[in-house]
């Protein structure tokens, strides 16, 4: 199993990713892939209103380390033949890229769950804080009771979670 | 010496906070910002909060060695 992780400003290609994971080795037969991007709008008060621009700061090294594990666990629970995780810091504007998830294995249950598996795990463990910029004001993203709750079905024991 | 970190909303109150300091536990450093940094002390005492040492989430009360790097870590979110 080969992986990939990469934290960079710089935007991505998944048209090039996707080739990277398919051309990674003999066997693939499914190639699942996620991209989160900058949502347009966010809520501000009861009304959804236009965002400036979006940034994410990280803490390099641990953030590294941290999606390494996430790979590992997700490597050891499916049958993965090649994943890619790239995730965006610094300033994005709105409709940018900001993470990728690419997942290839033999069969598409494993691709799938696998993917989901890691967006889950990244959401609530990975070291990267987000600021919104709107309305001329920027504050801290909140962490969301759903993101914790999306990590609950997968079962497993929580020790030194984030 | 050990060296401080502090992210996301953390890192808006950490103006003018040392970046190294003595102490011998992360609840220690805590205690030692009350006076001169109320509300970083404040933010830090949220549950939320974690403490890693050396980019390993640690307890609060993990005896601190020289040299080590303590990063105090709002909830997360990233994606």
């Amino acid at each position: 199993m080969k992986s990939t992780i990469r934290i960079q400003p710089e935007d991505f290609d998944i048209s090039e990713q996707y080739q990277l994971l398919r051309d990674l080795t003999k066997g693939i037969g499914a190639v699942v892939t996620f991209t989160g991007l900058v949502r347009e709008f966010e809520p501000s008060g009861d009304q959804p209103s236009a965002i400036d621009s979006l940034s994410i700061q990280h803490y390099s090294g641990m953030t590294e380390e941290r999606l390494s594990q996430i790979v590992d666990r997700a490597a050891a629970r499916w049958n993965l033949l090649g994943v890619t995780i790239i995730h965006r810091i610094g300033e994005l504007l709105p409709s940018e890229q900001i993470v990728f998830v690419g997942v290839a294995s033999q069969h598409r249950n494993d691709g799938f769950m696998a993917a989901q598996f890691i967006m889950d795990y990244l959401k609530t463990q990975a070291t990267f804080w987000k600021q919104i910029s709107q309305n001329g004001r920027s504050c801290w993203v909140d962490s969301k009771v759903s993101d914790a709750q999306a990590l609950k079905r997968w079962n497993l024991p929580e020790d030194k979670d984030l | 010496m050990v060296k401080l970190l502090f992210f996301g909303r953390l890192s808006d109150y950490a103006n003018g906070v040392p970046t190294q300091i003595q102490a011998s536990t992360a609840a220690e450093i805590r205690q030692q910002l009350v006076t001169e940094h109320p509300l970083l002390a404040t933010e830090l005492s949220e549950p939320q909060v974690l403490v890693a040492v050396n980019k390993q989430i640690v307890d609060w009360q993990q005896a601190l060695q020289d040299g080590d790097e303590v990063a105090f870590l709002p909830p997360v979110t990233g994606g």
